[in-house]
């Protein structure tokens, strides 16, 4: 068991680097929002989605957080009339990825908050170590 | 002496906090983790009635006291703010308060410690 703040530390950052991962899914799926399939009938980008898992770090004892897996949203895709994509099925149907812009963004908010608790974290942390150090100015 | 003891009661209130700070640290780590229960330390006066010289228990038979390390015993907080659907009970805002008043109680326990010291080193420098 390491000092309790160093531990606090580590744990804010594994919340950190948790939300950046989840952030970069959700830049992928915001990106890739209109891209669809290359020849007709063809798949388009599949939402994916990322899930976190409670994690006991083996050196610190500690309870960070880390990504358990990235997975894909199994909604169905939808449908849209457009005869002239080249992905067009044979009655002109195109199919569109099933990232909805609006979950997204959501998503997007949510994590920025997280981030920036796990920062206070660390900035509180931080101010503790200092009055501890500060004892030394007398 | 007493004031060793001031001293060592403000030691131990500063590991605690530390304690408590690394246990705030983790529920909001941990804020999306499905079914994640947010945690929190005993009080601390529980803790310092607690901690005293224990007696080993050999045989199963023995009746022992209640388990003298509660610093390390994390207990899962009750009364909390919201439990969202996944199962998670973290408040996001109950934790940062709790930061807060981690820093304020940390403050005033380490400006204690270093008032007394001036007083012992004025004491020692006459």
């Amino acid at each position: 068991m390491i000092d309790p703040l160093q531990a606090a530390f580590s744990i804010a950052a594994s919340g950190m680097s948790a939300n950046s991962a989840r952030l970069r899914v959700t830049s992928e799926n915001i990106a890739n929002a209109q891209s669809t399939g290359q020849t007709p009938g063809a798949d388009p980008y599949r939402r994916k989605t990322i899930s976190f898992e409670n994690a006991m770090d083996e050196v610190s004892g500690a309870d960070v957080v880390k990504v358990s897996s990235i997975g894909t949203d199994p909604t169905p895709f939808n449908l849209q009339l457009d005869p002239g994509n080249p992905a067009a099925d044979s009655k002109g149907f195109v199919k569109i990825p099933n990232v909805n812009l609006l979950m997204e963004m959501g998503d997007m908010r949510e994590a920025n908050r997280s981030y920036e608790a796990n920062l206070q974290v660390i900035k509180q942390s931080n101010a503790l170590l200092s009055m501890t150090i500060g004892l030394l100015k007398g | 002496m007493e004031p060793i003891y001031l001293l060592s009661l403000a030691s131990r209130k500063s590991g605690w906090l530390a304690a408590r700070q690394a246990t705030v640290a983790s529920n909001i780590s941990n804020v999306n983790t499905p079914g994640y229960r947010a945690k929190d330390l005993a009080a601390f006066s529980e803790v310092l009635n607690k901690t005293q010289m224990s007696l080993a228990s050999t045989n199963v038979g023995h009746i022992t006291p209640d388990n003298p390390d509660a610093v390390d015993e994390a207990k899962s907080a009750t009364g909390n703010w919201e439990v969202t659907e996944t199962g998670n009970s973290v408040g996001l805002e109950e934790e940062l308060m709790k930061a807060n008043t981690i820093s304020g109680d940390y403050e005033l326990t380490t400006n204690i410690v270093k008032s007394f010291h001036t007083m012992l080193m004025s004491v020692v420098k006459e």
